[in-house]
């Protein structure tokens, strides 16, 4: 979900026409606006009259941008949306951009058109700039899919060429640098080659964009030229491309570069892209080009899914205020979406637009109306009542992160390299206290204990919970398992406190059990059982080892028991 | 308050002084007199006998004042070193012997005294014709005797350390200490006069019977403890049992509690249950198939990224994903498959989909109840802990509860979807004012973000919901709409807690959890 920065006067100026009076828009009417594009309002600046807009939907590009904003909203207003003449117009002899061999196996596609007449001020330069880095960044995912360059267009022979050149033969100053450097220098030492040389690992011949005159304009994904890449305010001709490994996304981009630049006043020249190889469109595609997201429904499927009998004329109406091309046929419609959308997978995708532009407010709720009956899991009520009883037998429940750290779970409770001691731990660590799934209770309630030796004395805790227990016995190499850990910590405290405990729980949960004695390396030796019940180990009891109570630096004996909850509700 | 309950609640010293009266209702007795049978300190008896006049056990026969005189600091002091009346008319007979001349101002330094106490002593021997004054200031003695000066002596060792009543002085005496007394103006004096009020006190008629029923419990003994014993062989009747101050602190305990913010979750899941939701389980670390895969987010998703999701180390990835389910998935992503979605375009790749990683959404236990033949008409819910890679901080967790579930039904579409909401806001957050807002998620379409009025906080996000893809439902076996739903709470969850840090609810402090009340 992209965040943006827009300017109020900006978008007002976009709400209207290029040279149309626009009419100021208050934050209330702003923020009923942004229904239609998923957008919060994140923050304002009442003095420069910047607005910070959240975008949530993740597959509207479009959106990601005031011009974007604007248009959704002006569509609204206006009933429709406009017909761009760019995407009819047929040149003779287009401007043209020729695709050298071989590029199919490094960065196949390329989309690219010239808009002429918007002279670029700092607003729009601004946008601009955002908008490419959102859309490469976001929708490119990280420009390994697409990335975008603008340049200034007065200095550019056509036809531009999108090469592939070798490392070491051509050199040109990138942005950002003063000195002449290759493009295998440029991997190495420019910020932006760095942070994205990895898109081009493995090629020995690298993507280089240059004009008639073999003057470069980029290195794409990574740089443009200083010379020829870098729009100023005032410029009033522009040369935009976009490259990219998914054509149609590609294409998509470009037609939201153009349709932006247009709403700004600019006129667009479409551009002839040469391949020397078959792509889905041909091997001569012209861009900025409508790819016709179309799809056939019945009327009913909408009507059925929003729960509202509206009519096909009035489901046209809604979605042609949305921006989309419709055609009523009897009980059929057949939609198309603007030319600078591409998320059309499902009729539902439909749906929800037909409902976002009549609003939400529109429809009555109504209640589902079949009878169901709600009950708890088995485990959760045998958690329950475990816990009830813990509780009238004195003990405060706790709740602690399932996260925990090694140390924690295996070290300090001297568990080393044993069976208990099994963890599942997280690879990619952001911090070692968060690195491992707690493989049993004790632990949790040990970090209560160790924090609390102020807290009036006895002390009584437990938790139930769940714990990850490693089994690679299992599909996920791993069982979640629902424990009762219970602790009891003071100057006298004994075994015996815990085991009447223990022998209560069994007593009313109706089960049998028998201690065992074991060896347990967190337990002191000859005050440890396994608990055992209908011939399972179910848990355990003890009194917990002075090197464990030292490691965690906790000054009062403590005994404790853990049961298996899950084991006891089978 | 009746009699039994008066004395009940009499302390030790007011039955030490109605018990001096032994039930006589003739009986007169003095303060000193009762000072003499009690025992009692002076001060502890005029308490007690206050206390017992405001209950009107006691009553005032008669009521004297006697003027008491006694010595002041300064009176001690002219005890010990003489009065100035006496110091200048000895210095005065002592210049007369050697003949010197002697000024006041002399006496005043010599004496180390006060002009005024000098003027005052010269002026009364004057009077009484013990001095003269002479020419040039100067005093001399006249050789005679001044009767104050001598009653002064009398009278400070009469009085030193030892008060007694005015009247047993003679008239001239009672005179000087008159003169002598301090007064409203004048505290330097030797002398004080008090008024000792002194009380014939007698029993009222109520205390008249409350020294009878004291007197009749006095053959009982007062025992600390009811006892087994006591009330065995019912010797309990013969006893007294000592009163308590019942107005002390009580000693705090800390009784067996349910977490605040378990219990919070406790009723949360009592009122799913109540409106027909079924309990659903599921496990801690998931396959980024169940996690994501089968939620329609594309193996490219932002979401995905190793930033945003925690991955298992070992094994790193699950042994098999269920059939027909992984096919059924994998193609709905590739084109679409069945579910008349053109899908993501893209090679979908079956290792990637094992992967383990720390369940990062409860909807991921939807999904599995989706493959597992679910019932319909079927609400579900679960209560499921969630992890996501982020810095933890006052809103960050990196574990956390998430409330969310699935409707499934013939019925359901995007208006019965705004009841559904319609009901938690009402139900859950007590709000009767709602907005629905168009939202994203990658996993359903329409989409709607809950917005509520909640009584104490105002306008907040209370959760998002959707219908379920078809991409979703259909590779996992639903043909029917199904609604799926999440409820964000742990701000309520907050505000019900009095608790400003997210990682509170997680607290280790014993002291803390004990002392949170909780409320909801």
């Amino acid at each position: 979900m992209p965040t943006i920065t827009i300017f109020k006067q900006d978008l007002e100026g976009l709400l209207v026409g290029p040279g149309e009076m626009s009419q100021p828009i208050t934050i209330e009417q702003l923020e009923e606006s942004l229904m239609l594009v998923k957008g919060e309002l994140k923050g304002q600046n009442l003095d420069t009259g910047e607005l910070r807009i959240e975008l949530q939907d993740s597959n509207r590009p479009d959106l990601w941008c005031c011009e974007g904003i604007a248009r959704q909203i002006r569509v609204k207003r206006q009933g429709s949306l406009p017909k761009y003449d760019f995407l009819t117009i047929k040149s003779q002899s287009p401007k043209r951009l020729n695709v050298a061999p071989g590029m199919e196996t490094v960065r196949p596609y390329v989309a690219a058109c010239a808009a002429t007449g918007y002279v670029v001020t700092q607003e729009g330069l601004a946008q601009l700039i955002q908008t490419q880095e959102k859309l490469a960044e976001m929708f490119g995912r990280k420009r390994r899919t697409v990335s975008i360059g603008i340049y200034r267009l007065a200095a550019i022979e056509f036809p531009v060429t999108y090469d592939l050149v070798r490392p070491d033969d051509v050199s040109f100053t990138p942005l950002g640098m003063d000195t002449v450097m290759t493009l295998g220098e440029m991997l190495l030492v420019h910020p932006k080659g760095l942070e994205f040389g990895g898109i081009l690992a493995g090629h020995d011949r690298l993507p280089f964009l240059c004009d008639a005159k073999r003057q470069a304009l980029s290195f794409p994904p990574i740089i443009n030229s200083r010379e020829a890449g870098e729009v100023r305010v005032g410029d009033d001709a522009l040369f935009v491309e976009v490259t990219g490994t998914d054509l149609s996304m590609v294409v998509l981009t470009l037609n939201i570069f153009a349709t932006n630049l247009a709403d700004r006043g600019a006129a667009i020249e479409p551009i002839e892209v040469r391949y020397p190889y078959k792509t889905s469109l041909g091997m001569s595609v012209m861009t900025p080009q409508d790819l016709l997201r179309s799809q056939k429904l019945p009327v009913r499927t909408i009507e059925q899914a929003l729960g509202q009998t509206l009519g096909a004329q009035e489901v046209a109406k809604a979605l042609m205020a949305y921006g989309y091309d419709v055609a009523v046929k009897g009980k059929q419609i057949a939609v198309t979406l603007p030319f600078y959308r591409q998320d059309l997978m499902h009729a539902m995708d439909v749906v929800e637009d037909v409902a976002i532009s009549r609003g939400y407010g529109e429809f009555l709720p109504v209640m589902p109306s079949q009878f169901t009956v709600g009950g708890l899991s088995r485990i959760e009520e045998v958690s329950d009542r475990v816990r009830a009883l813990m509780v009238g037998m004195g003990f405060q429940e706790i709740i602690s992160n399932i996260l925990s750290s090694p140390q924690s779970l295996r070290d300090a409770m001297r568990l080393g390299a044993t069976e208990w001691g099994k963890l599942v731990e997280v690879d990619n660590v952001m911090s070692q206290n968060f690195s491992a799934l707690r493989q049993w209770m004790l632990p949790s309630l040990l970090r209560v204990e160790a924090a609390s030796n102020r807290a009036f004395y006895p002390h009584r805790t437990f938790e139930a919970g769940e714990v990850a227990r490693y089994d690679l016995t299992q599909p996920q190499g791993s069982r979640t398992v629902m424990v009762l850990g219970g602790m009891i910590a003071h100057a006298d405290a004994h075994f015996s406190e815990a085991h009447s405990c223990l022998d209560t729980l069994f007593y009313y949960v109706n089960h049998t059990y028998s201690l065992e004695p074991i060896q347990h390396p967190s337990f002191l030796a000859g005050r440890v059982g396994s608990i055992v019940s209908r011939g399972k180990q179910v848990g355990v009891i003890g009194e917990l080892h002075p090197e464990v109570l030292e490691r965690w630096q906790i000054g009062v004996p403590a005994v404790a028991f853990e049961l298996d909850l899950t084991e006891l509700a089978e | 308050m009746d009699i039994s309950s008066l004395i009940d609640s009499l302390h030790p010293l007011e039955v030490k002084v109605l018990s001096t009266f032994g039930g006589d209702r003739s009986a007169i007795l003095q303060t000193e007199q009762l000072v003499q049978s009690t025992g009692l300190e002076p001060s502890q008896l005029s308490m007690a006998v206050e206390w017992l006049l405001a209950k009107s056990l006691l009553a005032v026969d008669t009521e004297t004042a006697t003027p008491i005189v006694s010595l002041t600091k300064l009176g001690e002091l002219y005890f010990e070193k003489y009065s100035p009346i006496e110091r200048v008319l000895s210095v005065a007979r002592d210049a007369g012997k050697t003949g010197k001349r002697l000024t006041i101002q002399d006496v005043q330094s010599r004496e180390g005294l006060e002009p005024t106490e000098v003027s005052g002593a010269i002026g009364k021997l004057k009077k009484e014709g013990a001095l003269l004054i002479i020419q040039g200031g100067c005093i001399e003695s006249t050789g005679r005797p001044s009767q104050t000066a001598e009653a002064m002596r009398g009278l400070l060792q009469q009085l030193h350390g030892a008060p007694r009543e005015l009247r047993a002085f003679s008239e001239s005496q009672r005179q000087i200490i008159q003169d002598h007394a301090v007064k409203r103006g004048n505290a330097r004096e030797p002398f004080r006069i008090d008024d000792r009020v002194t009380r014939a006190l007698k029993l009222s008629e109520s205390g008249v019977e409350a020294t009878q029923q004291l007197s009749r419990q006095k053959a009982l003994e007062e025992v600390s403890q009811l006892t087994p014993e006591l009330l065995k062989d019912g010797n309990w009747k013969t006893k007294r049992f000592r009163k308590y101050t019942i107005s002390l602190r009580a000693p705090r305990i800390a009784p067996g509690k349910r977490h605040p913010y378990r219990e919070f979750l406790d009723t949360v899941k009592t009122k799913l249950v109540s409106m027909g939701f079924q309990e659903m389980r599921g496990s801690l670390v998931e396959t980024e198939f169940w996690n994501m895969d089968a939620l329609f987010m594309p193996q490219f998703h932002p979401a995905r990224d190793i930033h945003d999701v925690y991955f298992v180390k070992e094994p790193a990835h699950a042994s098999s994903i269920e059939e027909p389910f992984l096919s059924q998935v994998a193609q709905a992503h590739r084109n679409g498959g069945e579910t008349g979605s053109t899908g993501w375009n893209y090679p979908f790749d079956a290792e990637r989909a094992r992967r383990l990683v720390l369940r990062s959404q409860g909807t991921a236990v939807s999904a599995h109840t989706l493959a597992t033949q679910p019932a319909v008409p079927g609400k579900y819910f679960s209560i499921a802990r969630c992890f996501r890679y982020d810095q933890v901080d006052a809103t960050h967790a990196t574990d956390f509860f998430q409330v969310e579930g699935i409707v499934l039904g013939e019925d359901i579409n995007f208006r019965t979807l705004l009841g559904l909401l319609n009901l938690f806001a009402r139900e859950v957050a007590q709000a009767k004012e709602v907005k629905f807002l168009p939202a994203y998620f990658p996993f359903t379409e329409p989409s709607v973000e809950l917005h509520v009025r909640h009584p104490k906080l105002g306008w907040m996000e209370l959760g998002g919901a959707g219908l379920f893809r078809s991409e979703v439902t259909l590779p996992l076996g639903v043909t029917v709409p199904v609604i799926a739903w999440g409820l964000g709470l742990d701000r309520m969850a907050m505000v019900a807690l009095g608790i400003h840090d997210i990682r509170e609810l997680f607290t280790d402090n014993l002291d803390l959890i004990r002392s949170t009340k909780g409320a909801f």
